[in-house]
This record gives structure tokens, sequence and C-alpha cells, in this order.
């Protein structure tokens, strides 16, 4: 039957307190700067996450595939994160006036800002954030819902039903993306353009839900849950981690490339300030965290559907992502690397927090979708 | 929890039932009879008189060369400060033609989508073809095609070396891997074919040259277990390939200064339209082949829905990297970039940039309705339009870029001369009457594999996984 | 006697043929191995065969071959060969990761591909017996075999059939082993080597003329030989005639300043205006290296290597009347040439002409060393 009730997890919830504590101290005490940089941090980063997980659900159904029925379950759990990313989303558009040059008044006598500055004005940044917010809640209405909902009816009209709505939400995922890496990070910098940087995030976007999908996977199945799920699904998981960590290895390599060739003053000083001091080294380690290592951890055939391998490369690239969405934020405040308490506290109240909703929502539904007519053949799959 | 099979869903519903790979009865041996026949028996009259007509064009294209030989690249449209034109977006169309066949052989393997299988081999022969074509066009734009040897590194009395730094020398590299990686994975794909074709064949000569291509294939399980680990190697090498080659191709472009060309996106942007350019071909040559060659029932229907329908994901992506082009010259607040940008939809060129638009965009969006993907005209269509849309991309990217720089006084409006035609036309021949000669001499069809997914060829799960 | 070489039993399907084989090999009557039209999932094991190393062969080499490239590329750009270009510095890793990366995928493919068949697999082989077999047309068709080898032993045929036949085999072949031991020799392998060696041989000579023939045939020599001004070539565009134009009177060349002295004797005042420094010495060394020595001697002695050969007599520098020269007298005769000594003033610029007196004078110094001399260098 239904999965076990979620015993409750006081050091969570302790973790996820004193974070929330920190983050009211740090809101009173740091500058408004660095509070909002780490807001907005945390926001993209379960935004992220929560997107890419439902990209998960919806590439299944957009290209029929068989083998991620049996773990379909665990994305669309995780994808429900974007019901708490809305109210993180709309208290983030606070960062809006005080971070993104092109909303402060400023912005009207600059030279480049003010051709965009209708763009970059709170208002439409705030409705286009609005409207990426809600068009998550759609596609988390229609992918994640009937699912559920099939758990009992086993009705496979949703299967035609999410076939149908499988290419729209891939249209929808490639708008937010774009939107969240458009706005709330290369805003941050609006002199700055990058136009493959939305295909940056989705990497980033994509890694980071496959590899949570994989601990959750890995630890429900340590649980004696999600039984049929066996080597060969984990070895896809492993393969699509290393697929992309070289996919993401070859976006951020080319963006870097090709602004360094060039050379134009207003490219390169978005580099330039990362390649200085210790943001050279974080610049380093974010290659070697995000690319090199994983890498070599997954590059064997056996490494892939390795439970512990897989559970180490999972925690590293989620690891990595964090990494990521901090080397794009934090730089931009200018100085030194800034890790503290209220970074510490926002780690703390959102990732305490994010762990909490994900741990509650592992009891929706069934383990398995188990009214998916597709379950058997996915249960059934061999490498 | 605990899954108990018997409360699953049993049996698919109908609509969910996904129609088999092969159509009728197809055998193992029947596949045999049926594909290997080909290279055994004398080819009808319309295949000469095909060849004919793309021999012809081959004649005219040597000629052009020929002449271009003799006069120099003034032969040819380019002139400042267009010096890139019909042969660099020749080039990199032909490349891109090639995508299509290492996407479908290495990428769908991967994927462990069986369609593949049936299309496999003749996607992968285009790719080599493709990459023939393609590379014939920077020989002839170094000027001395005879000192193209200078492009590699090797050691000489000038003691002088290549520069690693110039990405039109990484292109050489990428290129050159491209060729030897596909006439690998091609030819390891043909071996078991041709010892098939080695054992049924009775003509002593045919038996000696199968017998060396071959390599002496005797099908052991001890060497298909190497021969699968091998092909699954290439397979994600070539993935990786892929997706470098044209990016690299891309870099050319990218890393300069001028606008239109500077873009972060190209490196993905050219993968994707290269792939979609690659399938539009493969979807017209597999339309003539499946009907000239009755192969209606390997490569069915299905087959060419699922190849129209990643037509259509693939127009969608170049959507949004022309959308992401048209934003990002808007949002950089650049006056050069604005101005380049304005030369697409307007101006002298604005009907090349319209044409790309309606073409590679807004005509593939008919696929969305399964009725086009099904049927032959308009899957033609919108297979020819890709095609033309995405030569005029090419010429979009190259010569609108070009044709107005940064100095006003060097404007120039370019005019390809017909030997720049005869030359492409050449192209076309030459790809054409090669994909002919393979028609009839090796096996179209990969039938070792579609053998291994015929239904009933694999033995039943037996116990083997634990 | 013809002995066996193996016993194949045919079977109708893949799935009666994966139910055969644990039976066949409980018997050990030989060693064991399947023949399939194409590859069989999950026989493998039951064959009791291990699993391919060609992931491991493909990752070393493909390190191998980024290494390598990168390597390559670092020597040539940034060692031997270091220029800047387009202003990107000699060393810029950066521009090296395209060419590194197919040079991976370079070698990694050609490990898998020629390592699985010649290494792995040791193709070509055409001498096999199974090759020989009427069972082959229908393995490589629709067919599936599994045989009982001779696995150094003798094998024997009865007890293999039987066991074949007791699993199911339709069809029994024994397979007898070749006369001649074959793995060792085919007369159709040498003579394919021996045609290809001499096509090989054949095509080589054909490209060499051809490469050498064909560039300077017309039209291809059109190409190279196009409207341009040679230097001393005669021109119909300019009123004199000449091809290359001189330069307008009084220009001066930079580093190249008129001596202001008409004779050696006038030069004689000219003072050395360059500093005592070792780096002037260096550059005056370098200098009389490449320019003097070959006639001067490496000593300054009139002996040069170039002095047999040409039958000149080049001043010894050593003599006292050149020891007792001004320096505006040596760089007077190195700057107009002396005799059948040329003028330098084209190869060497005046600051390297100054440098070269500097070093004469410290070849003088070394070879008339006093001992105050040497006091001084022992002080030091």
């Amino acid at each position: 039957m239904s999965g076990k009730q979620t015993s409750p997890s006081p050091a969570l919830w302790g973790a996820f307190l004193l974070g929330g504590a920190g983050v009211l101290a740090a809101f009173a005490l740091v500058p408004r700067e660095r509070f909002w940089a780490n807001w907005v941090l945390w926001f993209v980063l379960m935004a992220t996450l929560g997107f890419g997980s439902l990209f998960i659900v919806a590439l299944e159904h957009l290209v029929n595939a068989r083998w991620s029925v049996a773990i379909r379950r665990i994305p669309e759990r995780i994808a429900t994160l974007l019901i708490p990313v809305v109210p993180v989303g709309l208290v983030a558009l606070g960062a809006v006036p005080v971070l993104y040059p092109g909303a402060r008044p400023e912005a009207a006598h600059h030279k480049i800002l003010a051709g965009k500055a209708f763009w970059l004005g709170t208002p439409f940044f705030s409705a286009r954030t609005v409207i990426a917010l809600a068009l998550g809640l759609l596609g988390l209405y229609l992918l994640v819902r009937g699912s559920l909902a099939q758990d009992q009816s086993r009705d496979p009209a949703f299967n035609l039903r999410a076939r149908k709505f499988a290419p729209a939400y891939m249209a929808i995922f490639a708008l937010v993306t774009t939107l969240l890496a458009f706005d709330w990070i290369s805003g941050l910098t609006p002199e700055w353009y990058s136009d493959i940087f939305g295909v940056y995030l989705f990497a980033g976007s994509f890694l980071c839900a496959l590899s949570v999908s994989s601990l959750w996977i890995l630890s429900l199945k340590g649980e004696g849950r999600l039984e049929g799920v066996r080597g060969d699904h984990l070895y896809n998981l492993g393969g699509f981690i290393f697929a992309f960590t070289v996919f993401w290895a070859y976006i951020g390599f080319a963006q870097y490339m090709l602004m360094w060739y060039a050379n134009m003053p207003e490219e390169v000083i978005w580099y330039k300030i990362r390649l200085q001091g210790a943001w050279h080294v974080l610049t380093v380690l974010l290659a070697a965290v995000h690319f090199v290592i994983p890498f070599f951890l997954l590059v064997t055939r056996d490494a892939k559907g390795e439970p512990k391998n897989l559970r180490r490369a999972a925690v590293l690239m989620l690891g990595a992502h964090l990494l990521d969405m901090y080397w794009l934020v934090f730089p931009n405040l200018g100085g030194r690397p800034l890790f503290s308490w209220p970074e510490l506290s926002f780690a703390l109240c959102f990732g305490g927090g994010s762990l909490l909703w994900m741990r509650a929502s592992m009891s929706r539904g069934e383990d398995m979708p188990v009214g998916d007519p597709f379950l058997r053949e996915g249960l059934e799959f061999r490498l | 929890m605990q899954v108990d099979a018997a409360t699953l869903p049993g049996d698919l519903p109908e609509r969910l039932r996904e129609p088999a790979l092969t159509e009728g009865l197809v055998t193992a041996g029947g596949l045999d009879d049926q594909v290997l026949a080909f290279p055994e028996t004398r080819p009808p009259k319309q295949w000469y008189i095909a060849l004919a007509i793309t021999l012809s064009a081959l004649g005219i294209g040597l000629g052009c060369i020929g002449y271009t030989f003799f006069k120099g690249i003034g032969a040819w449209g380019n002139n400042s400060p267009v010096f890139w034109a019909f042969d660099i977006i020749n080039f990199v169309f032909w490349i891109g033609i090639g995508h299509a066949g290492t996407l479908i052989s290495a990428i769908l393997f991967l994927f462990r989508k069986r369609w593949r299988n049936a299309i496999a081999r003749f996607a992968e022969a285009m790719t080599i073809f493709a990459v023939l074509c393609a590379v014939i066009f920077p020989l002839i734009h170094v000027g001395r095609p005879w000192l193209a040897f200078w492009l590699f590194p090797y050691p000489n009395q000038r003691a002088i070396w290549t520069n690693f730094r110039s990405p039109l020398l990484w292109d050489v590299f990428a290129v050159n891997t491209y060729f030897s990686v596909s006439a690998m994975f091609w030819y390891l794909g043909l071996i078991p074919d041709i010892a098939s074709m080695r054992d049924r064949t009775t003509s002593k000569v045919r038996k000696v040259i199968y017998t060396a291509l071959s390599l002496g294939w005797r099908g052991a399980a001890s060497h298909w277990r190497h021969y699968e680990k091998a092909y699954l190697l290439l397979a994600g090498l070539a993935t990786g390939l892929v997706l470098s080659v044209h990016s690299v191709v891309s870099f050319d472009f990218a890393t300069s200064v001028v606008p239109g060309w500077h873009m972060t996106i190209f490196p993905p942007y050219f993968v994707a339209g290269a792939i979609f350019a690659g399938f539009a071909m493969v979807v017209i040559v597999m339309v003539v082949v499946r009907e000239s060659m009755q192969l209606k029932n390997l490569i069915t229907t299905r087959h060419l829905e699922v190849m129209n329908k990643v037509i259509l994901g693939m127009a969608c992506l170049m959507g949004y990297s022309y959308f992401m082009e048209g934003f990002t010259a808007w949002y950089s607040m650049n006056e050069y970039l604005h101005h380049g940008f304005k030369n697409i939809i307007s101006g002298t060129y604005g009907w090349a940039g319209w044409l790309t638009i309606s073409c590679n965009i807004l005509i593939p969006q008919l696929l969305w309705f399964r009725r086009c993907r099904t049927s032959y005209f308009w899957m033609i269509l919108v297979a020819i339009a890709v095609t033309v849309g995405m030569w005029f991309e090419r010429f979009v990217i190259i010569v609108i870029s070009l044709h107005q720089d940064f100095l006003p006084s060097a404007w120039r409006v370019y005019k390809p001369t017909v030997y720049d035609f005869g030359i492409l036309l050449g192209t076309f021949g030459l790809f054409f009457t090669l994909v002919l000669i393979f028609a009839r001499v090796l096996p179209v069809i990969a039938t070792t594999e579609v053998k291994g997914i015929l239904p009933g060829a694999q033995p039943e799960h037996g116990g083997h996984h634990g | 006697m013809a002995e066996t070489f193996a016993v194949l039993g045919l079977f109708d399907s893949a799935d009666a043929l994966a139910k055969a084989i644990p039976g066949v090999r409980d018997r050990k009557l030989g060693r064991l191995e399947a023949y399939t039209p194409y590859p069989i999932h999950g026989i493998d094991e039951a064959l009791g065969l291990r699993r391919s190393p060609l992931g491991g062969m493909v990752l070393v080499m493909g390190i191998l071959g980024a290494l390598t490239a990168f390597g390559f590329q670092y020597w040539i750009s940034a060692v031997d060969y270091p220029i800047v270009t387009g202003g990107k510095a000699p060393w810029s890793w950066e521009a090296f990761i395209p060419i590194m990366f197919e040079v991976t995928v370079l070698f990694a493919t050609f490990t898998a591909g020629l390592g699985m068949l010649f290494l792995l697999n040791k193709l070509p082989f055409f001498g096999h017996p199974v090759l020989q077999s009427k069972a082959i047309s229908a393995i490589t068709r629709d067919r599936f075999a599994l045989a009982l080898e001779a696995e150094g032993a003798t094998l024997d045929p009865a007890a293999c059939e039987a066991a074949l036949r007791a699993a199911g085999a339709r069809e029994i072949e024994v397979v007898p082993a070749p006369e001649r031991a074959p793995f060792v020799t085919s007369d159709f392998v040498l003579r394919s080597l021996g045609g290809i060696f001499l096509a090989c041989a054949g095509a080589g000579v054909l490209m060499y003329w051809a490469v050498k023939l064909f560039p300077v045939l017309p039209p291809m020599s059109y190409m190279q030989n196009q409207p341009r001004l040679n230097a001393f070539k005669p021109s119909a565009f300019f009123k004199d005639g000449f091809g290359m134009r001189a330069p307008a009177p009084g220009t001066v060349a930079r580093g190249h300043l008129p001596l202001g002295a008409a004779t050696q004797e006038e030069a004689a005042g000219l003072a050395n205006p360059l500093p005592r420094t070792r780096e002037v010495f260096e550059m005056g060394k370098a200098a009389y290296h490449n320019r003097c020595e070959v006639c001067h001697g490496a000593l300054g002695k009139g002996q040069g290597s170039l002095t047999a050969a040409y039958g000149a007599k080049p001043a010894n520098l050593q003599a006292q009347q050149f020891r007792d020269y001004p320096d505006g007298k040596i760089y007077w005769a190195v700057t107009k040439g002396k005799n059948q000594m040329p003028a330098h003033d084209a190869d060497l610029s005046e600051t390297q002409r100054w440098a070269v007196v500097h070093y004469v004078r410290a070849l003088q110094r070394a070879q008339n060393a006093t001992d105050a001399d040497l006091q001084q260098a022992v002080r030091r």
C-alpha cells in the first residue's frame, strides 16, 4: 500500500528553525545586498530543482521512455517543491530594487540600460517572475496531479493527455529556464549578455534534478521501498548524470572560450572578476566538481549503476550545482567570496526546509505510478 | 513497497500500443533474401537514368572546379568584404547533412531507440558522402589545394608549425576525425553483413572481395561480445564527436568579433541545425529508397513518422535559437548588433532571412499534424523546405554578416557567379552518385541489427540477470 | 588421420541455443563456442566468456590521446615556435581544448575499432575451419550453432554429437581440423597482403608524380602565376621600366643612421656609445658568432672555418696593429667592409655593430691578459 508515514525528523526541523532565525538575524544585521544575494541564490536553486524534476517527468512522456516509468514518482514528488518556490520567489522580488541595477533609478541615465529599462524595470520583471511561477504550478497540476490520480483510477487516458501536454511543458521549461537565467542571474550584470545562458542553466537544472532524484531513489531503496528498481535503472540515471556533466562542461567551456577568444571588454569583465583572487580558486574548483571528478567517477560501465558510487556522484553534483549558483550570483557583490553565518543560516533554512518538504512529499501517492500501463515494461527494463 | 505484478495493468490498451518495427512477416532469412539480394542482381533501367543525371551534375561541378583552377578564386563571386561565401556556406551545409547519420547511428543507439536499426546504415553512408562533399570546398578555397597538406602539423625544412590557436585548424582536426570515426563506425557495422553476403554469393570474384572485406568474420560469440562493446563505445564517442564537430565549425564564426557571428549560442545551435538539415535529407532519401527498392516492410510509416517528429523537435530548437539571437541582439543594446539583425529581416537580403525563418520554423510546424507526418507529399514538402532553409540560414549568417562590416565604405552587395552554383550542383551530383552506387553495392539496411530486434530474436529473459 | 576441430550443432532459434548451453557445458567435452548471425544477449555468461576488456583499453588510449594532443600543441605553440597570433599568447590552453578533444576521440575510436578487430578478435583470419564448414552460410543467415571445439586435446566426435543432439540440435556437422596448421599461413592472406602492398607502392609512386607534376602543369600553374610585380623583373607600369622602386632620396632606415665619416681615418674619432655591460657583450658575442666568426675565427685570430675554402686572408684581430686601432676604425670596417670583407650595415644594426666592437676588444684583452687582469679577476 501507500508509502510509509514519514517519521518526524527533529534534526531537520531544528536545522530549519535555527536557519530561519539566522535568516531573520541576517535581515536585520548584514547589508541588504548580501541578504538578498543569498535569497536569490536559494530561490534559483530551488526553482531549477523543481522545474528540472518536472522536466524529467515531461521528457519521459515526450519520448515515450519506458525505463523511467518505474522511478517517475520520485521526480514527480520532488517537483512539488514548485509550491514552496512560489512564496520564496515572490519574496525574492524584494531583491529587485536592491540587487538589480537595471531596476534602480540610476538606470534611466545609463547608456545601455536606459534602452531596455522597460524590460529590466521592477513591474515587468515581477510580472515575468509571477508568470514563470504560475506556469510551474500549471505543469505540476497537469503532469503530477494527473499521475497521482491515476494510481486510483488506472485510467490510461492520463498517458495520452500527458503525452499531448509534454511538448508544451518543454516550451514552458525553455521559457522559464531562460527567464530565470536572464532575469535573475544575468540581470545582476545587465550590461553583460550571453545568448547561451539559458542552456547553461538548463544543464545545471537537469543535473541537479537527476542527482536529487537519484539520492531519493537510493534512500528509499535503503528503506526497502522501490523494490522493482534495479541496477539497470540506476545505470540509466548514472548515464544521464554522466552525459550531462559533459554537456554542462561543453556549454560552459563554449561560452568561456568564445568570450575569451573575442576578448570584448563588455563580455570578458564577467569572467575577469571570476578569475581573480579567491574567485579564481572557486572557478577551478567548480570545473573540478561539476565536470572532472564526476566524469571520472562515472566513466566506466560498472560505476554508473553501482549504488554507492552513484550516491557519491549525486552528492557531488548537488554540491557542484550549489557552488555553480554561488559562483553565478555572489561575485557580483564585489570583493572576496563571502561565506559566514548568514550564508550558513540560509543553507540551513532553505536546504533544511526543502529537505523537509521533499521528505513529506515522499508519502504522496504510491512509490511507483501503479496505474500507469507502462509500469510493467518499466520494471522489466533490461540494459 | 511491494509491487505486486498481479495488480499491475496487464496488456496495453489499444491506443497506447506502438506499431511494430516491421510490417508483415519478416524472418532473418527473408531479410537476407530481400536486402542482400540487391548487390547480386542487375540494377533496373531507372537506376541507370538516375545515375546519368547525377553524373551529369557531377560533371558540371568538376567543370566549374576546373575553371576555378584555371582562372583562380576570382571566378567566384567572393570579394571584399564578403571573403567567405558559397564555399563556406556549402561546407557548413554538407557537414551538417552528415550529422543526422551520426545522430541516428550513435545517439539513438545509446537511447536504445530500436527503430534506428533499419535506417542507420543508409544514414551513416550519407554521413560519409556528405563529409566528402564538404571537404571539397575548403580545399578549393585555400587557393592551392595541392598544398593543403600544409594544414597538418608535420616537421618540415621551413621550420614552421601550424597555428593551433586558429579555429580553422581546429576544423581540420574536427573534420578529419569526423570522417575517420564515421567511416570506422560504418565499416564495423558492415562487417557481419558482408560476411552474410560472402556466404550467400555464388560468384567467385564477389566471394574473394567479400571475404577480404569481412576479414573472415565468423559470428563467434566470443567475437560478438567484443564487437558489441566496441559498437557501444564507438556510439558514445561519436555522440561527443557529433557535438564537437559542428561546434568547432561554429567556432570559425563565433570566435570573431563580427556582429552576427559572435554569439555564444552558436555551438549548440549549429549542432541542432545540422541534425535538423540532416534528418530532412534522410527523409527525402529514405522515401525514395523505400519506394524504389520495395523496402516498405522494413522502413515502415512509423519510421518516417518518428523521423518527422525529430525534425519537428529540431525545428522548435531552431526557433528557440533564432528567438534568442534576436532577443540578445536587442537586449545587448549594441548598435552594431541591432544593425546586423535588421539586415536579416530587411535590406538587400531581407528575403533570405525571411525565407530561412519560414522554411526552418514555420513550415515544419505542419508536422504537428499526424496526417502531415505520414503523408509523402507533406513530409517531402517539409524536408525540401528544411533543406533549402538550412542552406539559406548559412547564407544569412555568412553573407549578411559580412557584406556590411564595421567600415561602411567597404560595404558591398555579394553576387554569386555561375561557377558558384555549378560547384554546388556538382556536390549534389557527387552525393547522389555515391548514394546510388552504395544502394546497389552494399546492404542498404543493417540486416544484422534488424535481425537482432525481430520478434523472438532474443532468448526469453532467463535468470541470467540474477 | 584428419582430426576433428569442432562439432557444430545447429539450432533454429536463439532461445533454443540459450537453453541448450548449460546442459552441453556441464558435460565438459571441449571448449564451448557459439556461432550466431547476430549477438545473442545473455549467453556470454553461460558460455563462460569474460567481459570485454575493451572499455579499459579505450579509456587508457583516450587519456593518452588527450595528453598527446595537449602536449604536442603546448610544445609547438609555446616552446618550439612561440609566436603571438591574433593577440593570443603562445600558451593559451583554451585554444588547445578543441583539438585535444578531437584527438582523444580519434585515439579512442581507433582503439575501439581496430583493437576489437585485430587485437581481441584476431581478425583478419581467413583460414578458420568453421569458415570452411557447410554450416557457415546458415550461421551468417538465420541459424545458431553451438560448437564444441578441440581444446588442445582431441575431441570425441561421437560423444559431442550425442550431447548436442540431447540438447536439441537439429543438425550436426563435424568440422575437420585443417591439414596444415591454419593459424600460421594462409595463401590468401599472403596474396592479399602482397597485392595490397603492390597497390600501395604503385599508388604511392603515382601520387608522388601527381603531386610533383600536377601543380606545374597549366592550368594549375595559372593559380601560382598570378599577376604581380617581382622585384627584379621589368615592369611596364613605371616609366623607367623597373619593377622595383628606389627609396626617396635621403631615406634613412631605422637603426641605420649614416656613418658621418667618409674614410676609416675620419672614423677614428668616433666613440663607442654603448656601456660595457653583460647584455652588450652578449649581443656582441651573438653578432660576432653569426657574422664574423666564419672568417676571423672564434678568437679573432684570422683563422675561421671559411678561410681555407676561399683562399682569403682575413685580418688577425689579435695583431698589434688592430689592438692599437681606435674603436671607431673597427666600427668603420664592420660597417663599410674592407678589402675582401663585405659591408655589414645591412645585416647588423648600429647597436649590434658597436656591440661587436666591444666584443672584439674583449677578445683582444682576453688573449693578451696581464697579471693585473688576473688579479682583478681573482678579486671579483
